[in-house]
Parts: C-alpha cells; sequence; structure tokens
C-alpha cells in the first residue's frame, strides 16, 4: 500500500509534483516560522536570564552570615529617550559576592561601565551625562551580564557607610541569578502576563492562517485526485487503504517541507537577528533551538500537515463514482457562529465580572478568548458568505450578479478559504492596533502638548515613602544648584515644591507651592487667581489608566507664607526646558549630581519604566506579528488564485463557449471574490476592535480610542491590493479558458 | 386485414371502407375499387363478415358490411401477435399501432412484444456473427442495423402514443 | 446455447443477485421506484432502458456501490444493501469486475499496474500481481501495452485494459454500463465480442447496462428500465 502510494505521488505526472511542491512550500513557511518564534522565545529568555542580576534587591533574602554581604541599590536613569539601569553597590564585609560580568566589586569613586554606555560616555559632552555618575570608569561590563548587547547599565562603587544611608539600599547576601518575577521588576523582559498572552496569541494568530494554506495547498488539482481516489475505490479499496494512501502524500510533502523550513530557518536566521521583535536587538547565540523546540517541529507540523490533507480529503472516501455526480453539499449552518459569539462572550463575561486573580487564568482566559475569535472566524466565514450571497441572489437584476451569487452558494466553504489567511490577519491586526492605539491615546499627556515631555520633575524621598530615613530628606535646595538650573540653556523655569506640613496629620496632599514659581511651570498645574501658596496634589500620575490632568488642575491655596513654606524640607524639584535635548540632560545632569540617591528626574509625563518598557516591546512584536501575518496572507491568497483558476477552467470554458463575453466573466469573478472579501473582512474587523476594546476595559481599565489613519490605511490597502491581483490574474483567466480547452474526455 | 379492422369499428359500405382506407392507409396509392369489393365477398364468404341487404339508392352494391364474431376474433388475433421481423415492415407496423389506437387497444404492449421479437432475432445475427466466416457477418450487420432502425421507430412511437392517439380519435 | 466452445459448458443456473423493491431518491429526484430483478449465473443480462430511467442506478444497487432508501439486494445469498462499506469494498475487489464508460482506470499508473490493482490492493505482492495481470494482455489483444500509461491509450485499449482489470480477479459477476458508449461502432463490436467470450469462458455473470440494441444483443435476455421501474419481457434464453 505504501509503495503504491510512493508511486502515485512521485511518478505521476506535473499536476501532482507541483501539488506537492506547492504544499511542501507551505509546510516550510508554517515550520520556518514555528522555529522563528521559538527561537525568539528562546532569546527572550536568554536575555531574562542575563538580567537577572539587575533584580538582586527585588526580591532580596536577608543575608544571614557576617560575610558575603553587599549594599545594593537600582534606579533608572534615563538618556535622550533611552534607558540606563543603574546600580550602585557597597561591599559591606569581606567577601561580597560579585554581579556577573565584572572581575571584581568597583570601590568609591569606581564604575563599571556597559560597551554601549561607554560609548554614550566618551562621545556626549561631560554635562549631560557623564557628569551624573561620580566618579571613573575602571572597565567595561562583559556581555554576560548584559541582556542585549545595546542595554546600558552602570555599575558604581560607594563606601558601605555612604549607601547605607540612601533611601531604597538593601543590604543583600546573594546575587539573583534566576529571572525574579516581579511586576515592578527591573528586568521584566519575559515575564509579565501580557507578554506571555502576546507570544502565545502570536503564535496562533500566525499558525493558524499556515495550517490553512496548508490545507489549501493540499487541495490542488483535487478533481483529478478525487477522480483517481474514485476509480481505486470502485475496483474494491476500502476507505482506509485510500487514507493510507492520502497519507504517503501528506507525508511526503510534510517530510520534504519540514527540511525546507529548517534550511529556511538557518539561512534566515542572521538576520532574524536583525529584527527588532521587542526594541532590545538579541546577542548572537540568543535565537537558539532546544532539542525540544526541533521535536515539536519535526513531529508536530507534519502531523499537522497530514491531519488537515485527510480532512481536506474526506469527502471523496466515500464515494466511489467521483467526480461524475456531485451533489451540493449542505450549506453551512448557523452553528457556525457560534464559536466566534463564544470568543466575544468570553471576554465580555471578564469585562462585567473583573478580571480573574492570577497571572495564570488571566493568560487562560484571554487565550481562550483569542483562540475561540480566531477559529470562529475561520468556522463562520462561510456563512457569513453564505448570507451574503443569498441577499445578492435575491437582489440580482444583472447576469454577472446572478452567476456570481449562485456560484458562492453552491461552494461557499471554497469561496471563503481564500480569503481565510487574510481573514485572519485583519483580525490580529485590528486587535492590536486598536489596543495599542487606545493606550497610546489614554498615556499621552492630556495636558496640551508637549508641555508635559518638556519638563522634569526630581522627587526626592519624603517621611511618607517607605525607604526614607529622615537624614536622606533634603531641607533645601542650594542657591548654587538653582543658578546653575536657571542658566542653563534652554531651561526656562524652575519651582521648589515644599512638603506639605499637614500631610502629616491628613494625607491630603502632596506639597505647597510658590504661585509665582507655579506659574512658570504650567505642566505641573495652575494656581487659584489670587493665590500666592498653592497646595498642590500628586502630578506624576502617569500610570496606565490615570489620564495625568495635573497641567489643567487649577490647585487650592494653602495657608501658608512663602517664608514659612521656604523653610519646609524640599519634596521635589520640577524644571520646565524647551524640550531641547541638550537642556533635559543638562538639567538631569545637575540634579542628580547635586541630589544623588534621590533618584532620576522623569519627564512630567512619563510612564513608570517597567510599564514603558513593555509597551515599547509590545509596539515593536505587534509590528511583527502583524508583517508575519500579511505575509502568510499573501502567501494563502496566490494559492487559492492559482487552485481558483483551475478549478474555473472547465466551467468558464464551456461558458464561453455558448457565447459568454469574457468581460461577463471577469465581473463574475470579480463578484465572487469581492463578496467575501470585504463583507467578511468587515466582521473581522469589527470583530478585532471590539475585543480590544473589551480585553483593554477588563484589564486595565483604559477606554477604548478608534485607530488612526495609519492604520485604516493599511487596512484597505491590503483590500485593495487583493482586489488588484485577483484583476491581475484574468489575462491569464482568458488565455486558460479559450475555446481549445473544452474538449470532451 | 386492415379492411376487417376497419369493419370492427363499425359496420360499413364498401364505397366508406375504401374511402377510409385511402384516407389512413392508402399513403397516395388508393386501393383500386375492383380489389375493395373481391376483399370484402372473400371475407363474406368465409363467414368473417355478413353482408347485409342492399339498400336502394344510387350505385350497385350498396350493400351493407358488419363483422361477425369470427372476424371480430381474427382481428383481435392479428393484432395481438408480433410480425416476424422482415426488412421495411414499417407499413404493417404502422397500420397495427394506429388500428390499436382506434380501437382502444393497448399499443405499447403491442410494441413491448415487437421489440422483444426484434432483440430476439438480433441475438440470432449476433450469434451468426460471432462465429461464422466474415460473409456471413457482413449479411448480419446488415440486418442488424435494419433492426436497429425499426427499434428506434419503436422508441419514438412508444414515446408519442398518448399524442398519436388523440390526433387518431378526432 | 453458445456453439463455440462446448468444453466450457456454462451451466446457467440459479440466482446469483436478487433485488426486491429498490427505491432511491437523489435528494428530490426519485431514481428508483420499486425495481425488482434477478441475475442468473452465468448468463449475460442486458439492462435497457431509456436515458433518466434509472438503470445505471440500478446497476449501482446491484453492486453494491449505492445503498437504496429501501428494498433489498441479495448477492450469494447475503444482504447486500446492509453490509458495511469496508465489506462492501471488498466485496468488490474480490467477487465483481467493473468496466464503465469512462473515467475507471488510474492514468497515472501504467497499463499492467492497473490490471493489476485488485490483486494489489487485496494484499498480493508487486510481482505476484503484476505477472497475474500480464497473463490478460495477449488474452485481450493487447500485447506490447504493458508499460502503457493508461492516458496515453486509445479509448478501445483502454476499454480492454478495464475489462481485464474486471476480470483479473476472477470474479463472480462483470459490471458493465455503457462499455462502449464512448468507442465507434467497429471497436465497440470488438470490445463487446470479448467482454462476452471471455465472460462465458470463465464462467462469469454479466451484468450490462446499455441503450443500445446491437450491444444489448450480445446478451442472453433483457429486462428494460423505465421511470425507475424493471419491466421484464419475455426474451428466450439462450
Amino acid at each position: 500500500m505504501i509503495r503504491l502510494g510512493l508511486r502515485l505521488t512521485l511518478g505521476s505526472g506535473r499536476e501532482a509534483a507541483l501539488r506537492v511542491l506547492v504544499t511542501a512550500a507551505a509546510v516550510a513557511l508554517g515550520v520556518g516560522m514555528l522555529l522563528a518564534c521559538l527561537a525568539g522565545a528562546n532569546g527572550l529568555h536568554a536575555q531574562t536570564d542575563r538580567g537577572a542580576w539587575l533584580d538582586t534587591s527585588a526580591q532580596a533574602v536577608a543575608p544571614t552570615s557576617t560575610s558575603g554581604r553587599l549594599w545594593w541599590l537600582t534606579s533608572t536613569d534615563e538618556f535622550t529617550n533611552q534607558e540606563i539601569d543603574r546600580v550602585d553597590i557597597a561591599a559591606s564585609g569581606p567577601n561580597a559576592p560579585v554581579p556577573p560580568g565584572i572581575p571584581h566589586l568597583p570601590g568609591p569613586g569606581e564604575y563599571y561601565a556597559s560597551p554601549a554606555l561607554t560609548t554614550l560616555l566618551r562621545s556626549e559632552p561631560a554635562n549631560e551625562l557623564r557628569d551624573r555618575f561620580p566618579g571613573r570608569q575602571i572597565g567595561t561590563i562583559g556581555a554576560a551580564a548584559l541582556p542585549s548587547p545595546n542595554s546600558l547599565i552602570i555599575v558604581i562603587g560607594h563606601t558601605a557607610r555612604q549607601l547605607s544611608q540612601a533611601p531604597g539600599a538593601v543590604e543583600v547576601g546573594a546575587i539573583q541569578r534566576t529571572p525574579a518575577s516581579c511586576y515592578a521588576c527591573q528586568n521584566t523582559t519575559g515575564s509579565g502576563p501580557v507578554l506571555q498572552f502576546i507570544l502565545a496569541g502570536g503564535a496562533v494568530a500566525l499558525l493558524l492562517p499556515v495550517l490553512i494554506l496548508i490545507a489549501t495547498a493540499s487541495r490542488l488539482s483535487a478533481a483529478r485526485r478525487e477522480e483517481r481516489f474514485a476509480a481505486m475505490r470502485l475496483v474494491g479499496a476500502t476507505p482506509r487503504q485510500i487514507s493510507a494512501v492520502s497519507a504517503v502524500e501528506a507525508t511526503v510533502a510534510a517530510v520534504a517541507g519540514v527540511a525546507a523550513g529548517f534550511a529556511l530557518f538557518f539561512v534566515f536566521r542572521p538576520l532574524l537577528y536583525h529584527v527588532p521583535f521587542t526594541g532590545a536587538p538579541f546577542a548572537q547565540g540568543d535565537l537558539s533551538l532546544q532539542w525540544i523546540d526541533i521535536a515539536l517541529a519535526v513531529i508536530g507540523v507534519p502531523v499537522a500537515a497530514v491531519v488537515s490533507a485527510r480532512l481536506a480529503l474526506r469527502r471523496v472516501q466515500i464515494s466511489p463514482l467521483g467526480v461524475s455526480r456531485r451533489a451540493s453539499s449542505r450549506p453551512p449552518r448557523i452553528v457556525r457562529i457560534i464559536p466566534l459569539l463564544a470568543g466575544i462572550a468570553v471576554l465580555a463575561y471578564f469585562d462585567v465580572v473583573g478580571k480573574p486573580g492570577s497571572n495564570g487564568s488571566q493568560i487562560l482566559e484571554l487565550l481562550v478568548g483569542f483562540v475561540l475569535l480566531i477559529v470562529g472566524l475561520v468556522l463562520a466565514g462561510p456563512w457569513f458568505t453564505t448570507a451574503g450571497s443569498r441577499l445578492m441572489v435575491k437582489r440580482a437584476d444583472r447576469p454577472a450578479t446572478l452567476i456570481a451569487g449562485r456560484r458562492l452558494l453552491d461552494n461557499p466553504k471554497a469561496a471563503f478559504r481564500f480569503i481565510s489567511g487574510l481573514v485572519i490577519a485583519l483580525f490580529v491586526a485590528s486587535a492590536m492596533i486598536g489596543a495599542l492605539s487606545s493606550i497610546a491615546a489614554a498615556t499621552s499627556s492630556s495636558s496640551g502638548g508637549s508641555a508635559g515631555r518638556d519638563t522634569l520633575s526630581d522627587l526626592f524621598c519624603s517621611f511618607y515613602m517607605s525607604n526614607c530615613p529622615a537624614s536622606a530628606e533634603v531641607s533645601s535646595v542650594p542657591g548654587q544648584v538653582l543658578d546653575e538650573l536657571r542658566s542653563t540653556p534652554g531651561v526656562r523655569a524652575v519651582t521648589v515644591v515644599h512638603q506639605n506640613p499637614t500631610f502629616r496629620q491628613l494625607g491630603t496632599s502632596f506639597g505647597v507651592v510658590a504661585c509665582d514659581q507655579l506659574a512658570k511651570t504650567p505642566a505641573i498645574g495652575k494656581c487659584a487667581p489670587g493665590a500666592t501658596e498653592a497646595s498642590i496634589g500628586y502630578f506624576l500620575s502617569n500610570l496606565l489608566g490615570h489620564n495625568s490632568n495635573a497641567s489643567s488642575t487649577v490647585w487650592p491655596s494653602a495657608h501658608l507664607s512663602a517664608a514659612q513654606a521656604a523653610r519646609l524640607p524640599v519634596d521635589a524639584v520640577v524644571v520646565a526646558t524647551n524640550g531641547s535635548s541638550g537642556a533635559l540632560e543638562r538639567a538631569r545632569t545637575t540634579l542628580e549630581r547635586a541630589f544623588p540617591f534621590q533618584g532620576a528626574p522623569v519627564a512630567v509625563d512619563a510612564l513608570d519604566p517597567s510599564t514603558a518598557r513593555l509597551l515599547t516591546m509590545i509596539q515593536y512584536m505587534t509590528d511583527v506579528i502583524i508583517v508575519a501575518s500579511l505575509i502568510i496572507a499573501a502567501c494563502s491568497l496566490a494559492v487559492t488564485i492559482a487552485a481558483g483558476l483551475g478549478e474555473r477552467k472547465r466551467p468558464f470554458s464551456l461558458l464561453r463557449l455558448t457565447g459568454v463575453p469574457t468581460s461577463l466573466l471577469h465581473r463574475v469573478v470579480a463578484l465572487e471574490s469581492a463578496l467575501p472579501l470585504f463583507l467578511v473582512a468587515a466582521v473581522s474587523i469589527v470583530v478585532g476592535l471590539v475585543s480590544a476594546a473589551l480585553y483593554l476595559h477588563s484589564q486595565v481599565d483604559i477606554a477604548f480610542s478608534i485607530p488612526g489613519i495609519a492604520y485604516w490605511a493599511t487596512v484597505f490597502g491590503g483590500l485593495a491590493a487583493s482586489l488588484a491581483i485577483i484583476t491581475a490574474t484574468f489575462p491569464i483567466l482568458d488565455r486558460m479558458t479559450g475555446p481549445e480547452v473544452a474538449r470532451n474526455e | 386485414m386492415a379492411l376487417l379492422g376497419l369493419l370492427d369499428r363499425e359496420p360499413s359500405h364498401g364505397y366508406d371502407l375504401k374511402r377510409d382506407y385511402d384516407a389512413y392507409f392508402g399513403r397516395g396509392r388508393p386501393l383500386p375499387f375492383g380489389q375493395v369489393y373481391a376483399t370484402l365477398a372473400r371475407l363474406a364468404r368465409d363467414g368473417k363478415t355478413i353482408a347485409g341487404e342492399a339498400e336502394p339508392g344510387a350505385g350497385p352494391d350498396r350493400k351493407r358490411y358488419t363483422i361477425t364474431e369470427m372476424g371480430r376474433s381474427e382481428v383481435e388475433a392479428w393484432l395481438g401477435e408480433p410480425i416476424p421481423p422482415e426488412p421495411y415492415l414499417q407499413t404493417e407496423l404502422f397500420v397495427k399501432v394506429v388500428l390499436c389506437l382506434m380501437l382502444g387497444r393497448p399499443a405499447d404492449k403491442y410494441l413491448d412484444a415487437q421489440r422483444a421479437a426484434h432483440l430476439r432475432r438480433m441475438r440470432e445475427l449476433t450469434d451468426i456473427k460471432q462465429q461464422g466466416k466474415l460473409v456471413d457477418a457482413l449479411l448480419a450487420d446488415h440486418g442488424l442495423f435494419h433492426l436497429e432502425a425499426d427499434l428506434r421507430w419503436i422508441d419514438l412511437t412508444a414515446a408519442r402514443l398518448a399524442a398519436l392517439a388523440e390526433e387518431v380519435a378526432s | 446455447m453458445n456453439g463455440t466452445n462446448d468444453s466450457s459448458a456454462v451451466q446457467v443456473g440459479g440466482v446469483i443477485i436478487e433485488a426486491r423493491d429498490l427505491v432511491l431518491s437523489f435528494g428530490e429526484t426519485p431514481a428508483l421506484q420499486g425495481a425488482c430483478v434477478s441475475v442468473k449465473r452465468g448468463e449475460v443480462l442486458a439492462v435497457m432502458g431509456p436515458s433518466g430511467s434509472g438503470k445505471s442506478t440500478l446497476l449501482h444497487c446491484l453492486a453494491g456501490i449505492l445503498v437504496p432508501d429501501s428494498g433489498e439486494v441479495y448477492f450469494d445469498g447475503q444482504r447486500l444493501d446492509t453490509m458495511r462499506e469496508a465489506e462492501r469494498s471488498r466485496l468488490r475487489r474480490d467477487r465483481f469486475g467493473f468496466v464503465f464508460q469512462f473515467g475507471q482506470l488510474v492514468p497515472e499508473l501504467t497499463a499492467e499496474e492497473n490490471v493489476a490493482l485488485p490483486l494489489l490492493l487485496g494484499g498480493a505482492r508487486r510481482e505476484e500481481a503484476l505477472h497475474g495481470a500480464r497473463a490478460w494482455f495477449e488474452r485481450l489483444e493487447l500485447d506490447g501495452l504493458e508499460r502503457h500509461r493508461t492516458g496515453e491509450m486509445s479509448g478501445g485499449q483502454a476499454q480492454r485494459v478495464a475489462l481485464a482489470r474486471g476480470l483479473v480477479a476472477k470474479p463472480d459477476v462483470l459490471f458493465a454500463d455503457e462499455p462502449t458508449g464512448s468507442l465507434d461502432s467497429l471497436t465497440g463490436e470488438l470490445v463487446m465480442s470479448l467482454l462476452t467470450r471471455t465472460a462465458r469462458e470463465e464462467g462469469t455473470t454479466v451484468v450490462l447496462v446499455t441503450h443500445e440494441p446491437r450491444v444489448a444483443a450480445y446478451a442472453d435476455r433483457e429486462v428494460i428500465v423505465r421511470d425507475g421501474k424493471v419491466t421484464l419481457v419475455e426474451g428466450a434464453l439462450r
């Protein structure tokens, strides 16, 4: 049986060979993508592992013995929109543990910097960058400690006495070796529920269209193969024997495809290193495959290919009479739209009920909803096509519309198949871009544009924060510092915010500020008319879900005099600039030098670092997933157009013989393609946007906002391109259906 | 035989019989009066018809002929049995079908029986073809083609019986 | 009786296939409406009728390709219409042979592979099956065509290959549906004469569907199918 199968597969002439080749190519694409996804996941893990040590203080275990102790303080700094991870350490005894990448601990007045940071330190003006860091550089941090070759990391040495006074410094007994799991961790690459969801969802969004592509490819010239199988069934082949033969063909294609897929992956891997999956490029060797990944690809994809080819052949195994008696299959029933509705229901349920508690079940919920939606779209597509074509037939007054409508009704599954890849790509793009643009809209400062971005705020530790000994509070800003700030070119004003004395009792507001100063830094609010001192609330509130309204807030008057206020400890220094990077960085440097260990100044509308990092990663990954989706959709379109041409040859050439003009046939093809395309595309876009809205609202409580013009341009561009491709095949169709083609058997 | 069949329908004069025969079966070759009267006389002599009294009026021999029981059963038997399949039989075939329709007899059963007879003969000829010499096969093929032509006509007529019956009845 | 080969005295004996009251509809269209027929062992039966009368459908039911909506089909004493698909497939492979008008050979296989197909499906080893197949080529005047692809042959040659395939497993019944339908008269005569001669030599029963009288003339008797029912007309047995 197997030998017969091989004989039929390989020795059967051009059409069968073409089918095997195209199926193998589809399998290769799928395997290549799968391997790229797996390698990417491995790369993320490698990055996370390498950066684990940065979170030493996050899950610190208190040191137990008197030796091997280390003071540790991590913070995040920024330079021209690039993040700098800063680690201040001091040995508090003999044999203190040494972080990876450096030969020994830096002493006071010494620091190690990563290679990328070293380059910046040398190339940028000192008063913008280097002056922030006390001491001199004694070496570079090795690659083993860098999550990414581009990471900006600095490890600064101090005396134990200095560092122990710093707010937030912790004494640890060991360096974190494995990635810590905490939301506020520095090193959130690869962890975090949203990122995992993106990874899993992206994999599904990419692999399902590839599976459909494989099934479509294995249906090429299906009619001929059905005839052959029908002949065998007539002669007495049992359905199982037929399955064996078709399994052989599918396996041959799958094996060839897997080999080609591996080859593709290894050939393109160097290019993958340049693709910014998460914004932080991978180090060489990160995109590796483990044995289990290889096994998954080698076993899983051929199995999937065989199964989908099997399913595609189900109909012919029933009838030995083959193509001569092809009854119309039943029209798709309405139950097909159930998974789609179920997917929306799942997301809506969690929106109403509230998100599940643990990270694990959050991912599960989202994944279930997402998979239901994608599978639901694929299942419901033919039903929508049927509904639309019924309408078309009912209202058809021209022959082209009638013919197209009837052909669609006769075989809606085939009609939908050719656009299924595109539909999934549109859904994925809509959901992701919908989510991202809403997040971007929500987090952009409503404070009238760029003022928030151009205003820095240095928050000092205050008694009400944990880890803030009384000695660390700043009692006043030295006049020298104020002068230096004010004289920096590009700095417009400096406002000093003092601690609110009533805060101690009531916890009502954050600080007090002189109105004449506040007037010059409008990004953090306005005074009430006529007030001299204002009691100001928390103005650095641009975390997800909290719209920063600081700039439009009118703060209430505080019952203090300027002199009284000036005697209070300082909560923050706010610097308004003209937005130039020189001004911002010099102001930052000045503040950091003047107030070491008080954290780095941030823009008033900045997101907290981990959220910012996450958003960047999501943005990059979304782009990659969307591009890949569109590539698969294009391949899928090409294959199904080829299949469609073959399938149209006979009926259309017969029609032409009876005098039907080619222009009518073109219209039929255009209508046949356009109806399901636009109809189901509209459905998938709506479903995508709705699911994004539900997800955002339930998970992170953000209002949905319609994506911008770029998204719509992409969508319509994609649809128009599909139609253009179809139209471009008209000349081929004309040639293939010429009268010489319609011979009798 | 055809004249006897026409008499079965209703008693008629010789003149009427010839007129009907010419109309239905003549095909441009009218029957001579002499033949008509001779046939009628013979039929009466054989007891298949009875000649009635001559009626007064113009023309000799305006005798009215009526069919007898014996005549009727002979018509019945003749209509029921298939003809040996010789070539150029259409006339008799055709006559039988039309008479069947006129007399309200089941023409389709007759056609079935005729078809079976033709097929039987075709089988015999095919046997000859398979075992005999080539010359014999040629003759057999000739017969087969004509028989096939007959069968085609039979099939076509069988399909048109209802319409034919209407036309004949009017 | 056929006078040529007295040595192979074919006994026209008991009933080998019997169908009672078969009813079958395709969707709304009725194809068989109470058809009954008996086929005697060893005979060549012609099933005639106008197009659309249901004669091909009747043949498909007798051969176990289609299952009637109601009614019974008996083959050699066993109920055919209640068998599972796998059993009916095996029956088709081992006890029946088929010659259809077209579309029955696998065009990518060579002639001998096509003829050997039923044996291969039955589990015979490749060499054995091909050996059994090759024996038929001379018998059916197909010498030299063993290695040719069936897609490249003339109609008459292809039909004879189909005939060889139909007979290679020494079936009890050969079902032929318009076997000469796409052939010219001379080739058709050749195919029919080979078909009936070899069938009678092997003692195979033949059920032959045709609308052409000259083809039906090769049979022992005929039945007529009209509007899904079978009319039996007494044709003399040989």
